[in-house]
Formats: structure tokens, C-alpha cells, sequence
């Protein structure tokens, strides 16, 4: 084996080792910062009612919480039922119309037998469609609450976030994705009187 | 030495290569999106699966339906786009789901959905080949997004390279906005008619 050939050997494990480490070091220091985070989460804000909450794609604004026997359209149902209602302002940030914001948020903990909320439009007193840029709109989400479960007397909400990539890992493709929430909301709930029929 | 710098230059020269293939890669979104044929106000623009003809564009604060005898009144916080058009398919019958706003900041104001129950509006209607039809478009749109608008129009939203009718609004009163405009069912040529208050 001549010299030459002996020192373009070494220069190439020296390469290697150098890649090797520093590929170590990366790994090492990425894993180090995941747990880091992992072990020591910011605790999610609680923001009050009537504080604007950025989402990136909404901003959303609580007004207060009520039960009542009648749903937002104003037409009490034939059979008696419980509503639980979120009044709140939303914009949208985004450039266009989107109804979106049904999976904003969600009652905090989770109650497995609650079904989704239906969202109304205040001015229609109506089932709201997309909410479009530029105008902001008052909405009620309506939750029809089991008899089963008891009212709350204080509504916890926790409300998610979005971010915009103009690439999405997948396709490459520009879009709105989930990111972790942003705020909790805690809302006393306002109790209607009940007045039936015969009562 | 010389080799040093030849090298250095090389792995520049890559690296700038590399950055602009990377900036000027087209967005998914763009390879897929619809193929858009340009229309002019008043005049028929023809797809190949269909034609629309767009004419009188009316603005409005509020929006009132005369239905069985009842009145509604729809406010917004923006105004009231009313479009008057005329659509016909060319193939086969077809209904065209999609229309849009498209401001001059580039913000989409998707088809009202509020006034959907009256007749005649453009995602409600079936269109037949060779039979022309009038259709109405009702948008909400903020005042500083009308002037330069444009009426994108597709059989549907989410197909990839699909055509899309966009027709530049040219003939608008911006300046002058009437307080409510009124559409009413009627069994004359047009299917309804706007009154402006």
C-alpha cells in the first residue's frame, strides 16, 4: 500500500467519524429537547369570557354560558329537552369562507354521551353555514343535554388552534392543520328557569 | 489553493441551484387547481361542460324574501351580492355547487348559504343541456372587497383541473348601495324579481 493511497484511507475515516458524531450529536440533542418539553409543558392559559382568543385560523370570543329549554331558533321542541348554550363571537383569519370552526372546541373533560353541538347563526336565529373573512358573526353552539347527565354549574372549554402550511408533509399541498390548544375557558353557567306546560 | 476555491464556488453554485428549485416548485394546490376560463361581464363564456352568462350585479344592505305570505329579513355585516346569470349545460345535465367571490385582496367569499331555500339559486338548480336557465348567486362580502371582485363559478369545489368560469365584474355601484333589495317568487320569464328600496 503506497502513502497515498494510506492517507486518502485515513481522510475517509475521519470523514466518517466526523458525519457519525455529528449525526449522534443531532439525535441526541433533538431527543434531549423532546423530553425537556415533554417534562416540563407550559400549562395551557385560562382566558375569562369576553377576552379575544387567537387560534390562527379563528379569533373567537366568549360571551357567557346558559342552560334553557328552547334551542336558538326559538322554536321549543315537542319533546321537552335540555340545552346547554355557548354565546361567542368568531372571525375568521383566513382567506376564505369556512366552516371550520365546529371542532374548535369542546367541553373540557370530555363527557362521553354529550353529542356534538349544533352552531346557530344569532342575527338568522338559524343553523350557521361558513363564517366569512372580514365578517365577523355572533353564533350559539347548542348542546342538547341526557337527562341522564347533571348541568354543569361551571362550563370548562378547551379551545384548539390551527397553523397555515403552504406545504403539508404529505402532499405539498396548502392547508390548516391542528396544533395543540391554545386556551381553556371557564364559564359560569346561567340556569333558565324551567317553565313547562302544567307547571 | 485554487482547487479550495473551486470547490467552495461549486458547492455555492448547488446550493443556490437547489434554493431556487426550491422557492419556484409549484404549490400542490396549484397543480391541481381548476382550469379557469376568462369570461366578460353580460356576455356568454363557454366551458366545455357548460356556459354561464353573467349580467346584473345588485348590491344590498339588507335582503328581504317574501315567502307564503311572510317576509324575512336578512341582515349582514358586510352587503348583499346579488347576481343575475344565466346557466346552461352542454353535455349532460350538471349542477354547478361552486361559486365564489373573489375580492382584490385575493379573500373567497363562498355562496351565501343563508338565502339558499329560495328557487332558482345557482347550487340548487339542475341544469339541462341546450336549456339555458336563470340562476342567482347571493354573497355577503365586506365593502372594501366588491370593487375589482370576480365571480369564479364550477361544477364543483374539490375537483382537481376542472374548469372554472371566472367572470371579472366590471358593472358595479359601488358608491351607491341601496338600503334593502327585496326578491319576490314570480311566474314571468325570470323565476324572481329584486326590488330596490
Amino acid at each position: 500500500m503506497s502513502v497515498g493511497q494510506r492517507s486518502t484511507l485515513r481522510q475517509r475515516l475521519f470523514a466518517f467519524l466526523v458525519a457519525g458524531l455529528g449525526g449522534l450529536a443531532a439525535a441526541a440533542a433533538s431527543f434531549a429537547m423532546t423530553v425537556y418539553e415533554a417534562s416540563n409543558s407550559r400549562p395551557t392559559p385560562t382566558v375569562a369570557a369576553g377576552e379575544p382568543i387567537d387560534t390562527g385560523r379563528w379569533v373567537i370570543t366568549f360571551r357567557g354560558a346558559r342552560t334553557g329549554s328552547v334551542p336558538p331558533t326559538g322554536t321549543e321542541p315537542s319533546q321537552p329537552k335540555t340545552f346547554l348554550m355557548v354565546e361567542f363571537d368568531l372571525d375568521n383569519r383566513s382567506a376564505a369562507t369556512s366552516n371550520a370552526f365546529a371542532s374548535m372546541f369542546d367541553i373540557d373533560p370530555p363527557i362521553t354521551d354529550v353529542q356534538a353541538p349544533a352552531f346557530y347563526l344569532a342575527r338568522d336565529k338559524w343553523i350557521a353555514s361558513g363564517v366569512h373573512p372580514g365578517i365577523p358573526e355572533h353564533m350559539i353552539a347548542a348542546w342538547e343535554w341526557p337527562k341522564a347527565q347533571p348541568l354543569p354549574q361551571d362550563l370548562r372549554l378547551v379551545v384548539g388552534s390551527q397553523i397555515y402550511k403552504r406545504r403539508d408533509n404529505l402532499y405539498g399541498g396548502s392547508g390548516w392543520f391542528d396544533r395543540d390548544p391554545v386556551a381553556i375557558v371557564a364559564l359560569p353557567v346561567k340556569t333558565e328557569m324551567v317553565v313547562g306546560p302544567g307547571q | 489553493m485554487r482547487t479550495g476555491l473551486k470547490e467552495t464556488g461549486a458547492i455555492i453554485f448547488a446550493a443556490a441551484i437547489l434554493y431556487a428549485m426550491q422557492r419556484t416548485t409549484p404549490l400542490y394546490s396549484n397543480i391541481t387547481s381548476p382550469v379557469s376560463i376568462a369570461g366578460e361581464q353580460g356576455k356568454r363564456t363557454d366551458a366545455r361542460a357548460f356556459a354561464l352568462a353573467v349580467g346584473d350585479v345588485h348590491l344590498a344592505r339588507t335582503v328581504r324574501i317574501e315567502r307564503f305570505g311572510q317576509t324575512r329579513t336578512y341582515t349582514t355585516s358586510g352587503v348583499w351580492v346579488l347576481v343575475e346569470a344565466a346557466a346552461e349545460a352542454k353535455r349532460e345535465s350538471l349542477t354547478l355547487t361552486s361559486a365564489e367571490w373573489l375580492g382584490p385582496s385575493g379573500l373567497r367569499y363562498s355562496l351565501s348559504q343563508r338565502i339558499s331555500t329560495m328557487p332558482a339559486m345557482l347550487p340548487a338548480e339542475r341544469l339541462e343541456p341546450g336549456l339555458p336557465k336563470p340562476v342567482l348567486m347571493a354573497f355577503e362580502v365586506p365593502e372594501n372587497e366588491l370593487a375589482g371582485g370576480t365571480v369564479l363559478v364550477a361544477p364543483s369545489a374539490f375537483t382537481p383541473l376542472g374548469e372554472e368560469v371566472r367572470v371579472a365584474i366590471t358593472e358595479l355601484a359601488v358608491g351607491d348601495i341601496p338600503g334593502a333589495v327585496t326578491i319576490r317568487r314570480s311566474d314571468g320569464p325570470m323565476p324572481w324579481t329584486l326590488e330596490t328600496e
